[in-house]
């Protein structure tokens, strides 16, 4: 029955040539989400009666040749970080198991008006705070091309529903990594858009200058429609910029490879896929050449300095007196204490003190104040790398997916798995994560591709002749399991 | 030992916007609970702040209404603290950027023009309010309940230096920031309402002392009247401490106006650790000369001004102050009087003695349409030149706070003139003198009170009204040469 889902393009010429409707589409991946589901867990909640509801009106526009554009029809799962109105947004928290929200993220409304059909909501590390989605309160995401390895995060949830077929796309959101790595774990593309492109409204903060939502998709072409129809400027997100995107003169495309994230830390796997593009790229008459940023090498430092430090208090209104779980006691204090204690995981917690301690008198220059100042100076090195080149390639993971519980012990060791996604995010740049091949052990290897702010299209671009040039066809394990028997 | 205090106000001014500071709720003034109330100022998961402009507008207006240097790139801040009415557990306020610095404010002192510093004036986002329930305070309450309409309310902080030395002074400070800030049009500068709150932070040391004493801060005065008393306690608390040679401790009092007194709140170990940083959110504002230039076109009259204006009409600076700080239709008022009847003092002093008077007494809010600085400069022309007395003036006034009248024609047809017709005059004093030679041989001096009663007997024989001070000294004249 599984079968691996068309593009997007290609499911709106079945839908325009009334060869499928879009409610038999939203049946399939309604279907292979529920058998699927018992093995990955990557749903926190699957809406199928009004996503049939919908699916159903779809129809009738299809009917009618009234369609809303490529998007009408498509099943689409959101991280559960994403408000959508009437629906639980818990952000894999116990903090927030009861909470529904009253209004639509920007991105949710902007899919809305497209007719994007919402499959469900999807589990993620608590709070988006976690490389692996063994945060999430309510268990973790299993990789769809393994099960015995986790499918990366925080957007875990996200990238294995997209890799399982259980939805055509997905929306992230990605602070260090988040769309990037677990879209790398489990073979799909994943695009973290330049800061300011995608309104954040309506997306649960974790460190407010890093966050960016982005899409989770099987094809560049598929993040290209889904970021055309969520990019733009928002009234209601001062960070919101009305981009004027670079274009591509060239022909002829000047990449970087960065030295930095090509030597010991990165494994030889990952290495080897970045040789194989970088190959296929002189074969075109591309000028590949390697580039050095030493900075680099404090981004993790930095990065482990900022998000604590704005997630300090962006959690600081969790505190059980308007929404929410809320633990009895005889002071509003000890309520907001206890309530804290109980409905806050370890690593939530641990990045909760992190942060307070960074922002703390005595402490502030010496640690947040300083991580600014190299933050800084990394927005210029690549500013200035970016005059000499139009891309920068890296590894978009270390290594490929790892198994459950080889990183808990580790956090250091986990954190280490968003080495090569971190620079973007704190540098405000597009990132997209391509899959390119398949490690020794069958799992997924992607390369990534960074561009400068607002080059977004050019990036989507380039990546898709990388995608075209490198042919990844394979599909994971689960899915063929499931179409033989 | 001497000892002298040293004060420093912060005063939080609630501007009068349509719309909160980061949403576009509306402003209300409501006891209905949270009725104006959005995902962003309640704090809600994923909700975000976007500035509210012509706030930032106030702001740069009050900065340069209080002559402060603007910062060009101003920035928020989150100030940190977890409070039940504080929905997302940090302020939004300014830290080392704030909108105005160094500025000052002229302030007047009975007849004496003193300058207050200002230190910095900066924006920040009001709370919600916490109501206890059962007892009023939050220690014996039974329950609290939550209102946000509140939350988000744009809020300026003014911050003096230490620069202010008696309640007085404080006052006199309020007052003129009150004014400027209506003046403006950028708050209602309703003290009953909240719209202006203030703390002081006071320290008592000895005079001859570089230094400036333990800081002490006192919160919770909620009129002119506390704010003064307030001090007064406090300095004279803090003066009996230290000549008792004891230390005052640094903490947050506040006044209870019941007991009027100062009461511990806190002790304050160090300062709360706020951990201010810059909000990731809002980036910095941007206030250039554009910006700054459209604001001054929003800023004339300020109460400088009007002073100025007033003093150059006559008045003395104190009188000046007082119309500055009334009405502006009083203020207006007074300048188109005094234009035609040329005496400053007397159209002050019946302005603000017999028109606000009666109006008061008649509980008038707003002078009547047809009041106008025509009628009223003719009615008090007409008690200066001695047409009619000072009673039939007041007389006049309740009548045309009543209806439409012309003063001089209702003054002749109500046979209100005076005659000051010395010779029509001096035939009534002869008369009367002639009538009571008893009264007049006890006559010791002018100053007698029975000359009193003499002027009496002649304004009683008159058939027209005569001018009683022209009686008066046509009879001294008579008895005493």
């Amino acid at each position: 029955m599984a079968e691996k889902i068309p593009s997007i393009s290609k499911i709106n010429e079945l839908f325009q040539n009334k060869e499928m409707k879009p409610s038999e589409l939203f049946e399939q991946v309604y279907e292979t989400a529920s058998y699927t589901e018992s093995v990955l867990h990557a749903h926190l909640e699957l809406f199928y009666d009004e996503g049939l509801k919908l699916s159903k009106e779809s129809d009738k526009r299809y009917k009618k040749n009234e369609s809303l554009g490529l998007l009408d029809g498509i099943p689409i799962a959101i991280k559960d970080n994403i408000n959508i109105y009437g629906y639980k947004t818990t952000c894999s928290s116990k903090m927030l198991s009861n909470y529904v929200s009253p209004y639509d993220a920007t991105v949710v409304t902007s899919l809305k008006k497209a007719g994007t059909i919402f499959t469900g909501k999807t589990n993620l590390d608590e709070f988006a705070m976690g490389s692996s989605t063994e945060n999430s309160a309510y268990g973790p995401t299993k990789n769809p091309w393994n099960p015995d390895f986790v499918p990366g995060g925080s957007s875990g949830g996200s990238a294995a529903v997209v890799s399982a077929g259980s939805a055509v796309a997905s929306l992230g959101s990605d602070t260090g990594g988040s769309i990037r790595q677990p879209a790398s774990f489990c073979g799909v593309v994943g695009f973290k858009p330049t800061y300011g492109t995608v309104s954040r409204y309506g997306l649960i903060a974790f460190a407010s200058s890093l966050d960016q939502i982005g899409p989770i998709t099987n094809t560049v072409d598929d993040t290209r429609i889904i970021f055309n129809e969520i990019q733009g400027y928002d009234s209601k997100d001062a960070t919101s910029i009305t981009p004027v995107y670079t274009k591509l003169e060239n022909k002829k495309i000047k990449v970087g490879i960065l030295k930095e994230l090509m030597q010991e830390g990165v494994s030889n796997e990952s290495q080897n896929e970045v040789n194989k593009v970088v190959n296929q790229l002189r074969e075109k008459g591309h000028d590949v050449t390697e580039i050095s940023l030493p900075l680099t090498e404090m981004a993790l430092s930095v990065y482990y300095l900022i998000a604590p430090a704005e997630c300090s208090a962006n959690l600081s209104r969790f505190d059980g007196v308007r929404y929410g779980i809320r633990e009895d006691a005889s002071t509003s204090y000890e309520m907001m204490n206890k309530t804290r204690s109980v409905g806050f995981g370890e690593e939530v917690k641990k990045r909760i003190l992190l942060g307070t301690y960074a922002l703390s008198a005595g402490y502030f220059d010496e640690y947040y104040g300083r991580a600014l100042k190299v933050r800084s100076k990394i927005i210029t090195d690549f500013k200035t790398a970016f005059d000499k080149v139009d891309f920068i390639l890296s590894p978009t993971t270390p290594t490929p997916a790892f198994g459950f519980g080889e990183k808990t012990k580790n956090p250091l060791e986990m954190y280490l798995s968003d080495l090569c996604t971190i620079p973007a995010n704190l540098a405000g740049l597009p990132a997209i994560s391509i899959p390119t091949g398949l490690s020794e052990n069958n799992l997924p290897l992607s390369v990534q591709i960074m561009g400068k702010p607002c080059s977004d299209y050019s990036l989507i671009d380039f990546a898709e002749s990388i995608e075209e040039m490198v042919e990844f066809n394979s599909s994971p394990n689960l899915l063929k399991e499931n179409s033989e028997s | 030992m001497n000892l002298k205090a040293t004060i420093g106000m912060e005063t939080h001014v609630e501007l009068d916007t349509k719309s909160k500071m980061f949403c576009s709720c509306e402003v209300v003034e409501t006891d209905e609970p949270n009725i104006s109330v959005c995902p962003t100022c309640l704090g809600l998961p994923g909700a975000l702040p976007v500035p509210n402009k012509t706030a930032i507008q106030y702001i740069v207006m009050l900065s340069l209404g209080a002559n402060c240097k603007i910062t060009n790139e101003g920035m928020f801040h989150r100030k940190n603290y977890f409070y039940p009415d504080l929905p997302k557990n940090y302020q939004i306020s300014q830290f080392d950027f704030p909108v105005g610095v160094n500025g000052s404010l002229e302030i007047v002192l009975d007849e004496e023009l003193h300058s207050v510093e200002i230190e910095r004036v900066h924006m920040e986002e009001d709370t919600g309010k916490s109501v206890h329930m059962g007892s009023g305070r939050i220690d014996s309450a039974t329950s609290t309940l939550l209102d946000f309409n509140r939350s988000g309310v744009p809020l300026v902080e003014v911050v003096t230096k230490p620069v202010i030395s008696t309640s007085k002074m404080a006052v006199a400070y309020i007052e003129e920031l009150r004014q400027l800030v209506i003046d403006l049009g950028i708050s209602k500068g309703k003290l009953e309402k909240g719209n202006l709150r203030f703390d002081a932070n006071i320290s008592v040391a000895n005079e001859d002392s570089n230094e400036l004493g333990t800081k002490v801060e006192i919160k919770n005065m909620n009129s002119l009247k506390s704010l003064e008393k307030a001090i007064d306690y406090e300095i004279m608390r803090q003066s009996k401490q230290i000549k008792k040679g004891e230390s005052v401790i640094q903490e947050t009092r506040h006044w209870d106006e019941n007991k009027q007194v100062t009461i511990s709140m806190r002790t304050k170990e160090g300062s709360a650790d706020y951990r201010y940083f810059s909000d990731p959110d809002l980036p910095n504002m941007i206030i250039d000369e554009e910006f700054i230039n459209n604001s001054k076109k929003n800023i004339q009259n300020l109460p400088t001004d009007k002073r100025k204006t007033l003093k150059e009409s006559g008045l003395s600076l104190s009188d000046s102050n007082y119309l500055d700080k009334g009405d502006k239709w009083l203020y207006d008022l007074y300048l188109s009087t005094v234009e035609n009847t040329k005496d400053s003092k007397s159209t002050f002093n019946f302005l603000t003695g017999e028109l606000q008077g009666q109006m008061r007494k008649a509980e008038i809010d707003e002078l009547p349409d047809w009041v106008d600085s025509e009628k009223i400069s003719n009615l008090i022309n007409l008690f200066e030149t001695n047409e009619v007395s000072f009673t039939s003036a007041k007389d006049i006034l309740a009548k045309l706070l009543g209806e439409d009248i012309d003063p001089k024609t209702y003054a002749t047809d109500n046979n209100l003139i005076q005659s000051s017709d010395d010779e029509e005059i001096k035939t009534l004093v002869t008369s009367v003198i002639k009538e009571n030679q008893d009264i007049v041989e006890r006559l010791e001096d002018p100053e007698d009170k029975l000359v009193g009663f003499l002027v009496g007997q002649v304004m009683k024989s008159s058939v027209n009204k005569v001018n009683p001070g022209s009686v008066k000294d046509i009879l001294l004249k008579e008895l005493f040469g």
